[in-house]
């Protein structure tokens, strides 16, 4: 469990680092907290020969407001986002997500954007992106690119990004009225094994838009278009959200492993659907 | 009979006394066995085997030894041309024990399998070089459960076995087949536990520097029985061939005078015992296995010659769970590899090493038969068993072993009128199986399982059925069916009938509606049993007749010149808080404070053999034991020496807080340091010790037995199958307690690893023998956040013996399976017949979800 050879390599500016991703391209894997390469190299899993150490790129580690959106730099730990009254305020959705990331100790190294660029399918804040038609912003050597967050989860642990981009930063959409967070895992600060992160917007008690992105079941995390349309028009009372829930079991075609048969996950994804209707309208309720 | 706390001096024993340990661990000044500096010694790696099952075709390391940084790459022909096969340890006629080697030259058994060495300058590049190694195998079909292993094409794990199965025993106590007649009822249930792997903090190590002038070897280890280590190290390194070392024997007239003496004072203290010895474990071992015999010879022609035998060091071990006991292939490959080198090497598990193969343990399957009256009596059991041991069996201890303490233990704290059972051990592609924490510890998870099967089919209240036949002192025999001596006044009746009392009905009723309500269930499970700790003699000679020869424990109290109180144990401590309970006694021995007792231990050089180390509930009655003889002994030297000092009479003599003084006159009085500094004058001498005393103690108090009760309450979310455990409680009675902090800590770990084994850790193989868990993302280890307060009810029965303390490490992980499950199938109303119940097994018990 020790590292495989590699170059180190510590860029001091967002230009220094794209001319290293240029220059090595495959054989370069940049390295934000290190919580998730880290581990994949000392199990020899993956063998990168040049490290790109993002750490001491002060630019990237700043979050701010942009066309009234929050953007969160690629350099921003889980633990600062989790502590941003911005955070709070422009992506509450975001902010719910944000306590179930693994523990303290992790969340204190781990950023939002590697979790991001990571695409763990059972990571939390991918689904984020996907409810909140997040944009995230790419940069190589030779151009810029931002791309909708449902265009740029591709696989497990794959992404549309090039070897040669870095993620700059990730805007996150507009909020809405309504959010939760819920998901089953196996232990505390365990990756869940079905999860969803919900917003909602509600406008004189309707309904008006609805977002459900689902963790743990799937390649990636994955929208569920009609639930979302069980919802929308609706009250979101107890009718509303058992058919939403019957679209969720009926749409969603999980895998088993050793931690949850399909069957579970097919199952608990509706419960946690109806979950997070409960909280993110109780969460409201709680804020007022 | 007066009943005592066995407390003399300032009454340390039986007080909460902080843990000595602690402070020093926490602060980062322990001292484990990977804080040596690392560049003194050259790095280990092994390259493992990425199959189940398959034969080596080739080996090639030339590019592996031509790395930068790389010293020295062995093969498995290499390495083994060096070092004896491991012999058969425990013997038993019928049981084909397989021999194998430090590494695996030509076929691979399990994932994981050891096939070659890399020394390298360190262990980053060691562990480049294994990538080097160009290993070509043939993969076979491999044998990834006991079903598949049991079937009659099955490959065999072991070719010059029969077949998979290497064991099969039967033994009955009582008219089985007359108490099944007699019954009302026949109640049957097949029970199966998967596989767990004990998980210590520390993964295994082993440092062996070589003293460049005469070759001897200094091994630091994380071994739980240091002793041990030595002897297997100097068994199994070769350094000369068999005839020689007989010849070389034989010409040391020193050494062959000292053996023949120890053998005739052996022979004449344990003659009936020895009578008692079944050779025929012995014969048939070799009647199956022809190699068996030039091995054994060589082996004994090994260790009556060597010339050197190692020093084996155990500093501080961060756990073992029983897994640092046996003597694994690694470490006798990496002595082997220091001697050969003549070079200093530290091999440090990692952890996807200690998941493959640094101890695994409880794959079991039981099927059993209940004879049971309507009333609830219980007449008789009768179990067909199955023990997966994985391919290599543990040294010394086989997984076999686990069989003949469930022919014994298995009736449990009950009145079984009768009792069969036939245990076979299997063989299959997967790792090594060592005991565990209560390594017998199914049969209670079994038996307890089973009184609830047979109570719910009945229609009556488990609690009630358990009362009804649980031994009783007022009616106790003077022996359970299967063998061993009971003791009336450690029952668990006691501690059952307070645990009961502690389940308030009504309030139970309540809460279970409650639970319904929030569309949960809600459900209360019992386990109760009894433990040998050490258990009387005759428990051990009816596991296997001789065992009981090991039941004694040596040590030594040492006044050193300068005044300084030693301690010397043979006991390996890894986290059992020995320092802080060795002091407690050992201080109220002297009338001395803690701080002035030092703890010796670990090192071979300074203490003296023991076969076992640490494992077995024996560091409490005997390992304290010894303790506090010797210290007594020790104490009343001084005494002598100082009523000669101050011209009194020695009755006169007392001692408090390290004043030695005439009773009633204690400004008149002197210290250890004064005594020690006469004697030292004395005899001429500036430092050793000036008073020694050494005692081999065989008491273990009234027959040495532990007994509890478990009871769960286990909340589940019918929505997500997540559970939690609303309360537990531990009635226990291990006699009386050297430091109730202690003990609530033993038995609180022990439940967590319960816990963790019901609803968390399973070691999960696919049907080709893969291993799945190979990382704590996979195999999952209940954190704090998932263990509940645990009360635990001290019953402290006080004897007059001289040390009636009882083992209590073992239990908690005991009862705990057995309490929860018992909970889980009280809260669904399904009577649940396998250990490990995550979240998705406990929606499909409920009906909620279908399987896959
Ligand atoms: C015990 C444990 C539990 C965890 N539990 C959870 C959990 O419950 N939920 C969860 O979501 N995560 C969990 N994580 C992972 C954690 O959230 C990581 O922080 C996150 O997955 C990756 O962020 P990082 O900054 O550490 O990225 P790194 O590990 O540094 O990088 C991860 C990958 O992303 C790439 N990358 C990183 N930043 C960029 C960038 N700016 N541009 C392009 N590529 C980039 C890297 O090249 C690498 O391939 C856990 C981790 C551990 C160790």
């Amino acid at each position: 469990m020790k590292f495989p050879p590699f170059t180190y390599h510590r860029p001091r500016s967002i230009e220094e680092a794209l001319d290293l991703l240029a220059e090595h391209g495959d054989d370069a894997k940049v390295l934000a907290g290190g919580q998730s390469l880290l581990p994949v190299m000392a199990l020899r899993l993956g063998r990168p020969e040049h490290i790109v150490d993002i750490g001491s790129i002060v630019e990237l580690a700043t979050i701010d407001v942009d066309d009234d959106r929050l953007r969160v730099g690629a350099m921003v730990r889980h633990a600062e986002a989790e502590g941003s009254p911005r955070v709070a305020e422009r992506a509450p959705l975001l902010r719910a997500a944000l306590p179930h990331v693994g523990h303290r100790a992790i969340r204190s190294r781990g950023t939002v954007v590697g979790s991001i660029a990571h695409a763990d399918a059972a990571a939390e804040l991918p689904a984020v992106c996907l409810a909140t038609n997040a944009e995230i912003e790419l940069r190589s050597a030779t151009q810029s690119r931002t791309i909708n967050a449902a265009d740029f989860f591709d696989g497990h642990f794959t992404t549309v990004a090039h070897s040669d981009e870095l993620v700059t930063s990730v805007r996150f959409g507009t909020p809405g009225t309504h959010h939760a967070v819920i998901e089953q895992s196996r232990r505390h600060g365990d990756y869940a094994m079905v999860g969803v992160a919900c917003q909602l917007t509600i406008a004189d008690a309707i309904v008006t838009s609805a977002a459900l992105a689902f963790f743990g079941v799937s390649s990636t995390a994955v929208r569920v278009a009609e639930a979302e349309a069980a919802l929308i028009g609706t009250d979101a009372g107890p009718e509303a959200i058992a058919s939403m829930r019957a679209a969720v079991t009926d749409v969603l075609e999980p895998d088993g492993d050793i931690h949850a048969t399909a069957a579970y996950r097919r199952h608990v994804a509706g419960v946690v659907a109806a979950r997070s209707i409960h909280a993110a309208l109780h969460n409201e309720e709680a804020a007022a | 009979m007066t009943a005592t706390r066995q407390t003399s001096g300032l009454g340390f024993v039986g007080q909460r006394v902080m843990r000595v340990e602690d402070e020093r661990l926490l602060i980062g000044d322990g001292h484990f066995v990977a804080d040596g500096d690392p560049t003194a010694v050259l790095h280990a790696a092994f390259l493992r085997s990425p199959f189940a099952h398959a034969d080596v075709v080739s080996i090639d390391v030339s590019a592996a030894r031509a790395l930068d940084g790389v010293v020295r790459v062995f093969t498995a022909a290499e390495l083994n041309a060096r070092t004896n096969l491991f012999p058969p340890f425990l013997m038993t006629n019928g049981l084909y024990a397989p021999l194998f080697g430090c590494l695996s030259e030509r076929r691979v058994r399990h994932v994981g399998d050891p096939v070659a060495l890399v020394v390298a300058t360190s262990r980053a590049i060691a562990e480049d070089a294994l990538e080097l190694i160009d290993v070509d195998y043939e993969e076979l079909d491999a044998v990834g459960s006991i079903k598949a292993a049991l079937l009659g094409n099955a490959p065999k794990v072991w070719e010059r076995a029969k077949g998979n199965v290497l064991g099969d025993f039967t033994d009955e106590f009582g008219d089985v087949a007359a108490a099944f007649d007699a019954a009302d009822h026949t109640i049957e249930a097949t029970l199966t536990c998967p596989r767990q792997t004990n998980q210590p903090m520390e993964t295994r190590g082993i440092v062996v520097t070589v003293d460049p002038d005469d070759g001897h070897l200094d091994v630091r280890s994380t071994t739980q029985a240091p002793h041990f280590l030595k002897w297997a190290l100097a068994a199994l390194l070769i350094d000369k061939p068999t005839l020689r070392s007989v010849g070389d024997f034989v010409r040391n007239k020193e050494r062959r005078s000292a053996f023949g003496a120890a053998a005739k004072e052996f022979v004449a203290a344990n003659r009936h015992r020895l009578t008692e010895q079944d050779p025929r474990g012995l014969l048939s071992q070799v009647r199956a296995d022809r190699s068996t015999l030039p091995l054994m010879n060589r082996i004994g022609a090994g260790l009556l010659a060597a010339a050197d035998y190692p020093t084996v060091r155990a500093g501080d071990i961060g756990g073992g769970f029983g897994s640092k006991g046996p003597v694994s292939r690694e470490e006798i490959a990496i002595g082997a590899a220091a001697s050969i080198m003549g070079q200093s090497i530290q091999w440090i598990e990692d952890r996807v090493e200690n998941l493959l193969d640094g101890g695994q343990a409880r794959e079991e399957q039981f099927r059993v038969r209940v004879a049971v009256d309507s009333d609830g009596t219980l007449r008789a059991l009768d179990v067909d068993a199955i023990i997966d041991q994985g391919a290599y069996p543990g040294f010394p201890i086989p997984p076999s072993v686990t069989a003949k303490f469930w022919k014994v233990y298995m009736p449990g704290p009950y009145d079984f009128g009768a009792f069969r059972l036939r245990a076979r051990t299997v063989a299959t592609n997967k790792g090594k199986v060592v005991p565990y924490r209560g390594p017998w510890a199914n049969e209670t998870w079994m038996r307890e399982r089973v009184i609830d099967i047979v109570a719910a089919e009945l229609e009556l209240d488990p609690g009630d059925v358990r009362a009804k036949n649980v031994l009783r002192p007022e009616s106790m025999p003077p022996a359970m069916i299967t063998g061993p001596t009971l003791d009336e006044t450690m029952s668990a009746a006691k501690t059952l009938d307070h645990a009961l009392a502690m389940i308030d009905r009504d309030e139970l009723v309540q809460q279970k509606s409650t639970a319904e309500a929030r569309g949960h269930r809600l459900g209360v499970g019992i386990a109760c049993y009894h433990e040998a700790a050490p258990g009387p003699a005759n428990f051990w000679s009816s596991i296997e007749p001789g065992s009981d020869l090991l039941l004694y424990e040596d040590g030594r109290a040492e006044l050193a010149a300068d005044g300084t109180i030693r301690m010397y144990t043979s006991q390996s401590p890894h986290g059992q808080s020995h320092q802080t309970t060795y002091k407690q006694v050992a201080a109220d021995e002297f009338g001395v404070s803690m701080d002035d007792v030092e703890i010796v231990w670990g090192n071979t050089d300074r203490t003296q053999f023991t076969l076992l180390g640490t494992g077995g509930s024996r560091g409490g009655p005997l390992g304290a034991g010894v303790m506090r003889v010797t210290a007594r002994n020790v104490r009343d030297k001084v005494a002598e020496v100082a009523a000669d000092m101050l011209e009194a009479n020695v009755s006169d003599i007392e001692i408090v807080a390290g004043n030695i003084h005439v009773a009633g006159v204690p400004a008149k009085g002197m210290t250890y340091r004064d005594v020690a500094a006469k004697l030292a004058a004395d005899d001429g001498i500036t430092s050793g010790p000036v008073l020694t005393d050494q005692v081999r103690y065989e008491g273990v108090g009234n027959g040495g037995w532990s007994v509890a009760t478990h009871v769960a309450w286990v909340d589940i979310d019918l929505e997500t199958g997540e559970v939690t455990i609303p309360r537990y409680v531990v009635v226990e009675d291990c006699g009386p307690i050297i430091n109730p902090g202690v003990v609530d800590g033993q038995v609180r770990g022990g439940v967590a690893q319960g816990i963790g084994a019901v609803f968390y850790e399973k070691h999960h193989y696919d049907e080709h023998a893969t291993l799945m868990t190979t990382t704590y993302m996979d195999y999952l280890i209940p954190t704090a956040m998932e263990i509940p307060e645990i009360e635990v009810v001290h019953l402290e029965t006080l004897t007059d013996g001289e040390n009636d303390a009882r083992g209590v490490g073992e239990g908690g992980m005991i009862g705990a399976p057995a309490a929860l499950t018992n909970a889980v199938s009280d809260a669904l109303g399904v009577q649940v017949t396998e250990q490990h119940l995550p979240p998705y097994r406990l929606l499909e018990l409920a009906g909620i979800i279908g399987p896959d």
